[in-house]
């Protein structure tokens, strides 16, 4: 069976008006108009599973959104090809937007001056949704979402909250084998964000839906996604999941460890762990090691009878941090030299 | 072998799908803008103190029609040769399709400031004709005065041609009313239309296109060819005005192009639907 999103080469183009600046710069550029084009999207290629949840992530420009926008069918590509459940999403914009859900955290799907349940009525009657599907989506997405205290309130008057529930809401009333969220949780908090995350999730476990998201909010990542890309610059330079992105970065974890007295003898210990980093301050004492190397017991096997121990704790990396170092460009993850998962140092960081 | 035999059978039923398909897209298309049509009133009526004073604004705009065409006709009683009532049913029917304009599809009038802020973005994202939704898209309910200032005068001025009205001809001057509304609301779309072009929040073309039907408020043979080019070929506002009235009053020279009014009228809307078509192909979005 062929992917249920399938991009080769997607290229988007965009040309931007080169002005310079203030009312001389306007009146040349009246005459002489000048161009430069801006690859947004630059020969991507991508192919999605049906049924995969895939985090799109790339820091603010990276084209994200643009992709986005061409895998819905808004933006013609300038080239390559784009195959999105068997159509063509710009050639057959209106088929293709029965197989789809999007939801823009920027902007809203709800008409703005009805109250919300009308906006539902009215999607109903756009996606010709049979009377009793709708009823049975409609009630559950409202007991889950929680949308029964502003189903009767215009969406200018309800709060981001409630707009991105309700939009959420919208976005599945048709049942689409593929839902879009362009950062879903931005600006909300944290409640919010987790009966969103909640929700989605329950999607794509209970209905096999196809989810794309591109979020800045690691959050929303580790609770719905599998599997992570990563676009810089219009290009992907990394395609894979989450368990291999950790596994393969995110190798070292830190003990900390609470003293009753401070320690002794620091050398004793750092002699113990020769692959380690040990670092002491007081009565805290923290050892770095790569969890490939070493068991986390070994460590504290190591450290205990070296040290009257009260307390400890051991810090996973974040997936933000990951990301971060992803986007500085002190990981190179450019497709085709993707490094081994067991390298022999446990220093990952390839300095840029 | 039920295709052998009938070789033509499987071509006839294809067309007789698509035809059948067809048939159900455009009663759909028709059945979502008066769907979409309806919520914007609701919304316009939800805000009540502004529905009231749009409703005033619209009694004050047809008073002022009014006052205009009767300050007119009292300096000139006869253009080039066209009686006042000629020149009235003129005027009317652009005032006529005015309203229709506004009335029913003020969405054309805010395509370019959706289109320029990315909202556009959601008309692309459902399972409906794009085109319909902008013509949904809004009220204009100052449109009223001018439909009601419009038939009132056409009303008058169609007592005052020398011709009996039987039904045949009752229900050609309705074809030709709904033509001309027809011609203007397809020139507002190619003139909106040109947005996906300029990409500028406050794009003048429209409004320009459609001060150009200014000129067919009067006789066009009182302009330069220069003009009557522009207002019969390039933007056929003459079909929307000149050419029904001089077949609604019988002027003899001009009436059989009034006649051909229906035909302009889908030549416009194909014309229309086209360049929007072409236009939204460099639609792009904002914010990327």
């Amino acid at each position: 069976m062929p992917p249920l999103i399938e991009a080769h080469g997607l290229t988007k183009k965009f040309r931007q008006a080169v002005k310079e600046p203030g009312l001389a710069g306007a009146l040349k550029h009246f005459f002489v108009r000048q161009y430069r084009d801006k690859l947004a999207v630059d020969h991507i290629d991508l192919a999605i599973e049906p049924g995969e949840s895939v985090a799109y992530l790339g820091p603010n420009g990276a084209g994200k959104s643009t992709t986005i926008k061409m895998l819905t069918g808004i933006l013609v590509p300038s080239s390559g090809s784009l195959i999105v459940n068997g159509l063509v999403p710009y050639e057959k914009r209106q088929r293709n937007a029965r197989n789809i859900g999007v939801v823009f955290g920027q902007r809203t799907q709800l008409w703005w001056d009805i109250p919300v349940v009308e906006s539902f009525n009215l999607a109903r009657d756009m996606y010709e949704i049979p009377a009793d599907r709708y009823k049975k989506n409609l009630g559950e997405f409202t007991e889950m979402l929680g949308l029964a205290e502003f189903m009767n309130v215009p969406a200018a008057k309800i709060s981001l909250g409630q707009r991105m529930r309700a939009d959420l809401c919208m976005a599945l009333l048709h049942d689409p084998r593929i839902l879009y969220l362009d950062e879903p949780t931005i600006g909300l908090d944290i409640a919010v964000k987790d009966s969103i995350r909640k929700f989605v999730r329950a999607r794509v476990e209970e209905y096999g839906t196809t989810v794309m998201l591109t979020t800045h909010d690691l959050g929303d990542i580790e609770d719905i996604c599998r599997r992570i890309v990563i676009i810089d610059n219009g290009k992907i330079i990394h395609d894979g999941d989450l368990a291999t992105l950790k596994d393969t970065y995110a190798r070292d974890r830190v003990i900390h460890f609470q003293l009753a007295r401070p320690a002794e003898s620091m050398a004793a210990i750092c002699q113990k762990l020769p692959a380690c980093e040990v670092a002491s301050d007081g009565l805290r004492l923290s050892v770095r090691f790569d969890r490939f190397e070493h068991a986390a017991g070994e460590i504290a096997g190591a450290v205990m009878p070296l040290v009257e121990v009260i307390d400890f704790r051991i810090d996973e990396p974040e997936v933000e941090d990951l990301i971060r170092r992803v986007y500085l460009g002190q990981l190179s993850l450019a497709p085709g030299d993707e490094p081994e998962l067991r390298s022999a140092k446990p220093a990952v960081v390839a300095e840029a | 072998m039920a295709v052998e035999m009938h070789p033509n059978r499987s071509i006839v039923d294809a067309l007789g799908a698509d035809l059948r398909a067809r048939a159900h897209g455009a009663r759909r298309g028709v059945y979502l803008y008066f769907r979409c049509l309806g919520q914007q009133m609701k919304a316009i009526m939800a805000y009540e103190t502004d529905f009231i004073v749009l409703l005033l604004s619209a009694v004050l705009v047809q008073l002022a029609g009014f006052a205009v065409i009767w300050a007119i006709f009292q300096r000139i009683p006869s253009v080039n040769g066209w009686t006042f009532w000629q020149v009235v049913m003129m005027y009317a029917l652009i005032f006529v399709t005015e309203g229709v304009g506004s009335l029913f599809f003020e969405g054309t009038w805010r395509l370019s400031s959706l289109v320029y802020t990315g909202q556009f973005d959601q008309m692309l994202l459902r399972p409906v004709s794009p085109i319909v939704q902008v013509l949904a898209g809004a009220v204009g309910f100052n449109g009223l005065g001018n439909l009601v200032t419009g038939f009132v005068l056409i009303g008058i001025a169609v007592t005052n041609v020398p011709v009996e009205w039987t039904p045949g001809r009752l229900l050609m001057l309705a074809i030709l009313i709904v033509s001309a509304s027809v011609i203007r609301v397809a020139i507002n779309l190619a003139s909106a239309a040109s947005t996906f072009w300029i990409r500028s929040p406050w794009s003048m073309v429209p409004m320009f296109v459609h001060r150009l039907g200014d000129f067919a408020k009067y006789p066009i043979t009182i302009y330069s060819y220069a003009v009557q080019a522009l207002i019969v070929v390039a933007v056929p506002f003459a079909f929307v005005s000149f050419f029904p009235t001089a077949w609604v009053f019988g002027v003899d020279a001009w009436s059989l192009p009034g006649l051909l009014t229906p035909l302009v009228a889908i030549y416009a809307v194909l014309m229309s639907v086209w360049l929007f078509r072409v236009g939204l192909r460099r639609y792009e979005s904002s914010g990327h």
